[in-house]
């Protein structure tokens, strides 16, 4: 297995685009690691620049701490899936799998035990003898990962590879990856655009914007503890709440906030100044007005999404809070209502 | 993927194509059959009543036989040829990164702006005995004698190659056009390098164009007759020449029919075999 380093590694198109901007990453191996951010962030010119598809302009690369910069992606001993599974429309199954095995010169016996292992792995033994065209999305896919993973490569490269089927196999085949992952226990970097793909597959998230990493941490962390408002926002919906400094006790500062006072890691900020705080939607609960405990809202809208209660109010002051309840008492626009928040879920992320 | 069918007959949208093709095609080669049977007239097309003697004379004659083997000949070099001098270049053009696209297309289409007639009579100023490639080979001592490139088949095969370098070029151009870049960086990936990439994804992926050009340029070659009748002349003829000299000249339409259809059905034989043997078995079914 491989570890990946990545050092202040930069990709500059034409004199000025600015497409990755001095990232470093440590792949320790075996690890699922997920790239996470919007279009355009430079997520696909990294993974192309680990499999040598794209030059480097500066920074480097290595494969325990060998540095493959140079090396040509035949070369580099990696298994690639694509978007839109770039699959040998004129090999079977059978064919595409072969094909790794053919350039590696695996001997014939070997050969096939290897592609029926591969097919057993990626369910797709009755399958063999199909062509691309003659199979489902999923199923393709499905060959795309067998053919990347046949060859037994040191690192396993995903680019948004379920962003093309529907919902409900995106979520099939989000275990299905994750499983696989687990079994083959290869390095993979997983590029995507959606957070609930990055949390539930990876083992790290890396966040990404304009070409830099914003944050890197486990899934929980990145959502809990999200290191800036863009961050926050980009992994979930968020409220942000302004409160200021009441006291600060050794690592623990108390904050002041319309919802009473937050307990959170004390940062290098004396009493009174401004903070803002992540608070989730669902740290929050709505009661009845007649709890008498809480603080008062008024729901402005109320949506039902199945398994959460999707709810906006906005307080006394008129600041609108989000909220996501399981509870299945649905109150309408216009009702009163007490908010009671869970005060260890709230996180500091900035000055206001 | 599926179009949607325009109401619940969409059979009936093919009923103008059917009818073109069945007047300007069924028709009259219907009527090109009818006449190969017909008897020989004197000094009138053809005759009353019917015969096989227009085939007997073809089967029985060396000099149309010949003429018919170096058609076919011809053909199949011409085609050979555009495909080596095509491939490379549609290879070329085809490329995604490619530069003045608008440029290159027009390079290639350019031969075609130019009337065929036009075209040919170039080449007989370049291959002629006095011409430009044969005065400049003697003036810079490289040979004594003219070289026959006119004439003879060398010469139509020559000229054919450019007039037809088009039509080999433009749908393997497309072919390779229409190739998902992503499939080659994941043969890449997989551990194949530049050579292996054009001999085991990109060649088989632009089969389709390099079929539909080999077939554009064998039948265009088979039915050349400009091209033919100026650069073989009196000395070599090819079989379009000899069908319309039949036609016009000696005034033998039946013959004429005879030898076209003749040509015709084994030109399509040639091309069935061709198609047959390339056939793409992840294309169809
Ligand atoms: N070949 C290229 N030439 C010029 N700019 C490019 C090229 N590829 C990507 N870019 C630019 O680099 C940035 C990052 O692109 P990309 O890595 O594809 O983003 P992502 O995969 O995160 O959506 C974008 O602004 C994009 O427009
Ligand atoms: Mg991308």
């Amino acid at each position: 297995m491989t570890k990946v380093t990545i050092r202040n590694l930069t990709k500059i198109y034409g004199q000025a685009i600015k497409a990755v901007d001095s990232i470093s990453l440590e792949i320790p191996s075996g690890e699922f690691v997920s790239l996470l951010g919007p279009s355009g962030c430079g997520k696909t010119t990294t993974l192309k620049m680990l499999a040598g598809f794209e030059s480097v302009t500066s920074g480097s690369i290595a494969f325990d701490g060998d540095d493959v910069v140079a090396v040509p992606p035949e070369g580099r001993d990696i298994g690639m899936v694509f978007q839109n599974y770039a699959l040998f429309p004129h090999m079977t199954v059978r064919g595409n799998l072969a094909f790794g095995l053919e350039m590696r010169k695996v001997p014939k016996a070997e050969m096939q035990r290897r592609i029926d292992a591969t097919l057993d792995l990626v369910q797709l033994g009755p399958y063999a003898d199909r062509y691309p065209r003659q199979l489902s999305g999923g199923q393709q896919q499905r060959v795309a990962i067998g053919r990347a993973l046949v060859i037994e490569p040191r690192i396993l490269l995903l680019d948004e590879p379920l962003a093309n089927l529907d919902a409900k196999l995106r979520e099939e085949m989000r275990v299905f990856i994750r499983d696989l992952q687990r079994r083959v226990g290869i390095t993979t970097v997983y590029v995507t655009h959606d957070q609930a793909e990055a949390m539930t597959m990876s083992d790290r998230v890396v966040v990404m914007f304009g070409g830099k990493i914003a944050q890197q941490a486990p899934p929980s962390d990145i959502y809990d503890y999200p290191v800036s408002r863009e961050v926050a926002g980009f992994v979930g919906q968020v409220n942000f709440i302004d409160g200021f400094v009441a006291s600060v006790d050794g690592d623990l500062a108390c904050i002041e906030t319309p919802f009473g006072p937050a307990e959170v890691p004390a940062k290098t900020r004396g009493r009174g100044s401004a903070v803002t705080l992540a608070l989730r939607p669902e740290a929050i609960d709505i009661v009845p007005d007649t709890a008498g405990h809480g603080i008062p809202a008024t729901v402005v809208s109320s949506y039902f999404s199945g398994a959460i209660l999707d709810y906006t109010l906005a307080m006394a002051d008129g600041t609108k809070v989000d909220v996501k309840t399981i509870a299945r008492t649905r109150f309408e626009p216009g009702a009163q209502v007490r908010l009671s928040v869970d005060a260890h879920r709230f996180w500091p992320i900035e000055a206001a | 993927m599926q179009t949607a069918s325009p109401g619940n007959r969409p059979y009936l949208l093919l009923l103008p194509a059917a009818i073109l093709l069945i007047v300007f095609m069924a028709i009259p080669y219907l009527n090109i059959l009818v006449t190969s049977f017909r008897n020989p007239g004197q000094g009138t097309p053809y005759a009353d009543g019917y015969t096989l003697m227009n085939y007997a004379r073809i089967f029985s004659s060396p000099l149309y036989q010949g003429q018919l083997f170096n058609t076919l000949w011809i053909g199949i070099v011409t085609t050979f040829a555009t495909l080596v001098i095509g491939l490379p270049v549609a290879f070329q053009l085809g490329r995604a990164d490619l530069r003045w696209r608008g440029l290159a297309y027009g390079i290639v289409l350019s031969p075609l702006l130019v009337g065929i007639v036009i075209r040919s009579y170039g080449w007989t100023i370049l291959l002629g005995n006095n011409g430009v490639i044969n005065r400049t080979l003697i003036n810079l001592g490289l040979t004594e004698y003219p070289l026959p490139l006119m004439y003879n088949s060398l010469g139509i095969i020559i000229a054919l190659v450019h007039v037809f370098l088009p039509f080999m070029i433009l749908p393997i151009m497309s072919a390779v056009q229409s190739i998902d870049p992503a499939v080659v960086s994941a043969a890449r990936s997989l551990g194949a390098g530049r050579a292996t990439v054009i001999r085991r994804i990109l060649l088989p992926l632009a089969m389709p164009g390099i079929q539909a050009g080999c077939i554009l340029v064998f039948v265009l070659s088979l039915s050349a007759y400009v091209t033919p009748a100026m650069i073989g002349g009196l000395r070599v003829k090819t079989m379009a020449v000899t069908v319309v000299d039949a036609l016009l000249d000696t005034f033998q339409w039946p013959l004429g029919a005879a030898l076209a259809l003749m040509l015709s059905a084994i030109g399509a034989v040639i091309v069935m075999i061709f198609a047959r043997a390339t056939r793409m078995k992840w294309k169809v079914g």
